[in-house]
């Protein structure tokens, strides 16, 4: 019984960390979609915007990737429906000697590489292009064209998986019995069959569309010069990243939760309509169902619920990200500001506590910042005395914070007890012992302190500050 | 039975233009789209690198150098293989099956969990959410992968927070984030062939073997596994030649040191221009996956009318 416990308890467990694998990573990038800081995180989440959608929407390129890949999209369902439809009515037709042949070719592109799929469609179509000595304006080169017959290869194969499904369940008698009340083959095939195979050829579409839409590996050697959505944004992920990609995400996904609740609904209401069936003609009493209008899609009571949940979900999260973003902004530039002023204090204070204690620790506290602190942790200090400068040190220390926090701000730390003469010597001291001890922090850093009350050195070192 | 009284039959079966319509349809998919490229392509592996202008002319030969560039290197490679594009090939080869691994361990006990102790609207609610993620663009979810595994990201920000680790880690490098990554991608194509395959097993089977006394492990070793055999080895399938095929996820995820082979393609295309030494590493690929899926087949006796259900 106990074990018992323990197994269940781990099984939850389990299931718990598979759909964290699989949702987290969505959900981490939604919420990047609408933080405002400019680099795609979540900590610190700055202020709820919409911004990253409208730089999104105002992303020219990713606009011409987007037609072009609807474009291909519908190309491609046009093509590999039909042949996918052929494929199936071929198989079932065909003697049982080549069918095992037959289906290893075709079913052949799904296990093919994509990346192969798209190279051998490109190398095929250049070469008869060369043949026929066509210009390189010609379709044998232009892009959309052979992104089309590349996708269509392996999506051809997909929808005739949907269509072999669906006719494994067809009774070939019905075909039969329209031949021999007279229709012609068209007719049967208009009357009979197409509309049994109505609910594959939408979903074989679906499937074709979607699968050609979000294609990368054949895509990207048949598009040759042009360019598709995932082409694009290929390219943008890999130099270089902003929120804008993750406001996409956001778009797909959202929609994809609408397309799989509709499709639960209408699935739900097929199945509500087959059980009412049979228990009318159970019961034997027709009348009912004929009386009984049947409702369309969109009219159904949870479809008008979710559009509804879809439709106000999305106006209150586009109402408060465009409300009040700008004061946030400034809010957390404000916030940004009074932390890194903050910070400049504490370290005055603790200088002070240093100005006290002998220098050894700010030596250590120095030469501790990652070795790296060299000339760049320096040059602040040459003109420290100007005090105008030490206005424009809050400044530039806001940013190094703000980026990786690492070095600068540390390298400046060990300085700001300089005014104390009597401190001096301790860090000239304890700078040695610094360089010692780490190495890095090379003679010309300490070089700079030990004349510092030249006055001659004073003034040329804030000349070169002013360049600066 | 000659062919032409079946072609006759065919076509009194179908009529003149439905059989038009069919015959014309497959002609058109399996030589234009499918054989006929893959030929030239293999047949274009073997020619030489050409200006457009020469192709067709006298020194348009057949030519063994770019299998032997793959193997050998260039002439002035002293080694005596081609040690870098040899690496990344196994290397490829070797991930890949990683990741098979990886998915299948993750997804069996999902798939019989799904299959077996999930109920109702529950059930249908596990399958739903699993297809939702699939439809997110392949370079969304690498995206999302890299926003995650980044080094402001937030799995370094949780490690450092729990105070496993005090700096952020380079998953990216590491190539963490990578295999994270591609066995994400392929969840679903590793889990639905599984499900079919457990799901139509009698439950009274794994009662019966309860009764007997058999603890849960040995269930699923010696009954669930044997009778979900074609399922495993179709989603295996499925998988390793996806993810050996990867091109998105490796130049989004993948450290900067370390290269997928499909990269190395990418690359005699797109900035080496070199489409026939690309087009035999796209052959090497192919053959190479093709002898992968041969073999398991073989091992685990499989059709491949099984494996692409």
């Amino acid at each position: 019984m106990r074990s018992d416990t323990i197994l269940k308890i781990s099984v939850a467990v389990f299931v718990g960390a598979f759909f964290l694998y699989l949702f987290g990573p969505l959900i981490i990038m939604s919420v990047t979609a609408f933080n405002s800081s400019a680099f795609p995180r979540v900590s610190p989440f700055e202020c709820f915007s919409v911004e990253w959608f409208n730089v999104l929407v105002n992303d020219d390129k990713l606009m011409l990737g987007l037609r072009n890949s609807l474009f291909i999209g519908l190309g491609v369902v046009l093509i590999s429906v039909p042949i996918g439809l052929a494929g199936a009515l071929m198989l079932m037709q065909i003697s049982p000697r080549v069918r095992s042949w037959y289906y290893t070719i075709v079913i052949s592109p799904i296990l093919i590489p994509g990346v192969v799929l798209g190279i051998s469609t490109l190398v095929f179509w250049d070469r008869l292009g060369l043949m026929f000595n066509a210009d390189y304006d010609s379709f044998f080169y232009n892009g959309i064209f052979l992104t089309i017959l590349g996708q269509a290869t392996f999506i051809s194969a997909y929808s005739m998986l949907v269509f072999i499904s669906r006719l494994q369940r067809f009774d070939s008698a019905l075909e039969e019995a329209a031949l021999d009340l007279g229709a012609t083959h068209v007719q049967t095939f208009r009357k009979v069959l197409l509309p049994f195979l109505r609910p594959a050829i939408g979903s074989a579409a679906v499937l074709a569309f979607l699968a050609s839409f979000e294609n990368y590996n054949t895509t990207v050697f048949t598009i040759v010069s042009e360019s598709t959505l995932t082409t694009v944004l290929a390219s943008k992920v890999r130099y270089g990243i902003n929120p804008s990609i993750s406001a996409l995400a956001v778009i797909i996904v959202v929609m994809t939760l609408f397309g799989a609740g509709v499709y639960e609904i209408m699935r739900r209401r097929e199945e509500a309509q087959r059980a009412a069936s049979t228990l009318i003609a159970k019961a034997g009493d027709a009348a009912a169902v004929l009386g009984r209008k049947r409702r369309p899609v969109y009219a159904e009571p949870a479809m008008i619920i979710l559009t509804l949940v879809f439709v106000a979900g999305l106006g209150t999260t586009f109402f408060a990200g465009t409300v009040g973003v700008d004061q946030c902004k400034v809010a957390v530039k404000e916030e940004k500001r009074r932390l890194a002023e903050e910070r400049i204090k504490e370290r005055k204070l603790k200088s002070m506590f240093k100005q006290a204690a002998p220098g050894k620790e700010t030596g250590s506290k120095s030469g501790g910042g990652t070795g790296k602190v060299e000339a760049k942790g320096t040059e602040g200090y040459k003109s420290i005395f100007a005090p105008q400068n030490l206005e424009g040190q809050v400044e530039s220390d806001e940013k190094p914070a703000e980026d990786k926090g690492k070095v600068d701000a540390k390298g400046t730390e060990g300085y700001k007890g300089i005014f104390a003469p009597q401190n001096l010597e301790g860090q000239v001291d304890s700078e040695t012992k610094a360089t010692e001890e780490k190495d890095k922090i090379d003679a010309k850093g300490t070089e700079g302190y030990k004349s510092i009350f030249d006055p001659k050195n004073l003034e040329s070192q804030s000349g070169t500050n002013g360049s600066n | 039975m000659n062919i032409a009284q079946s072609i006759r039959e065919f076509f009194l079966r179908n009529g003149m233009v439905l059989g038009l319509y069919l015959v014309i349809a497959v002609t058109f998919w399996i030589l234009i789209l499918i054989v006929l490229p893959q030929l030239y392509m293999l047949d274009f592996s073997f020619s030489k690198n050409l200006p457009p202008a020469k192709i067709g002319g006298p020194e348009d030969v057949h030519t063994l150098e770019h299998y032997e560039f793959f193997i050998r290197g260039s002439a002035q490679n002293t080694a005596a293989f081609n040690v870098v594009d040899l690496q990344v090939f196994f290397r490829t080869l070797l991930a890949a099956a990683f990741v098979t691994i990886f998915d299948l361990a993750l997804c069996y006990p999902i798939a019989y969990y799904m299959a077996h102790v999930a109920q109702g609207g529950w059930a249908r609610l596990v399958v739903l959410s699993l297809i939702i993620p699939f439809w997110v663009n392949e370079i969304l979810r690498a995206f999302a992968f890299r926003i995650m595994f980044g080094s402001g990201g937030v799995i370094n920000g949780f490690l450092i927070w729990l105070g496993i680790v005090d700096e952020p880690v380079d998953f990216i490098r590491e190539n963490v984030a990578l295999y994270a990554g591609l066995g994400y991608a392929f969840i679903l194509l590793m889990i639905f062939p599984l499900y079919n395959a457990v799901e139509s097993l009698d439950k009274n089977q794994i009662e019966a073997a309860r009764d007997l006394g058999s603890p849960w492990w040995r269930i699923h070793w010696r009954v669930v596994i044997p009778f979900a055999k074609p399922g495993i080895t179709s989603g295996c399938t499925m998988v390793f030649m996806l993810s050996a095929g990867a091109l998105a996820a490796p130049q989004i995820l993948g450290g900067p040191s370390s290269l997928w082979f499909t990269q190395i393609i990418y690359q005699w295309f797109q900035t080496g221009n070199n489409w026939p030494r690309g087009s035999a590493y796209a052959v090497v690929l192919l053959a190479s996956t093709i002898v992968f899926v041969l073999l398991m087949m073989k091992i685990f006796k499989v059709r491949l009318g099984e494996i692409a259900r």
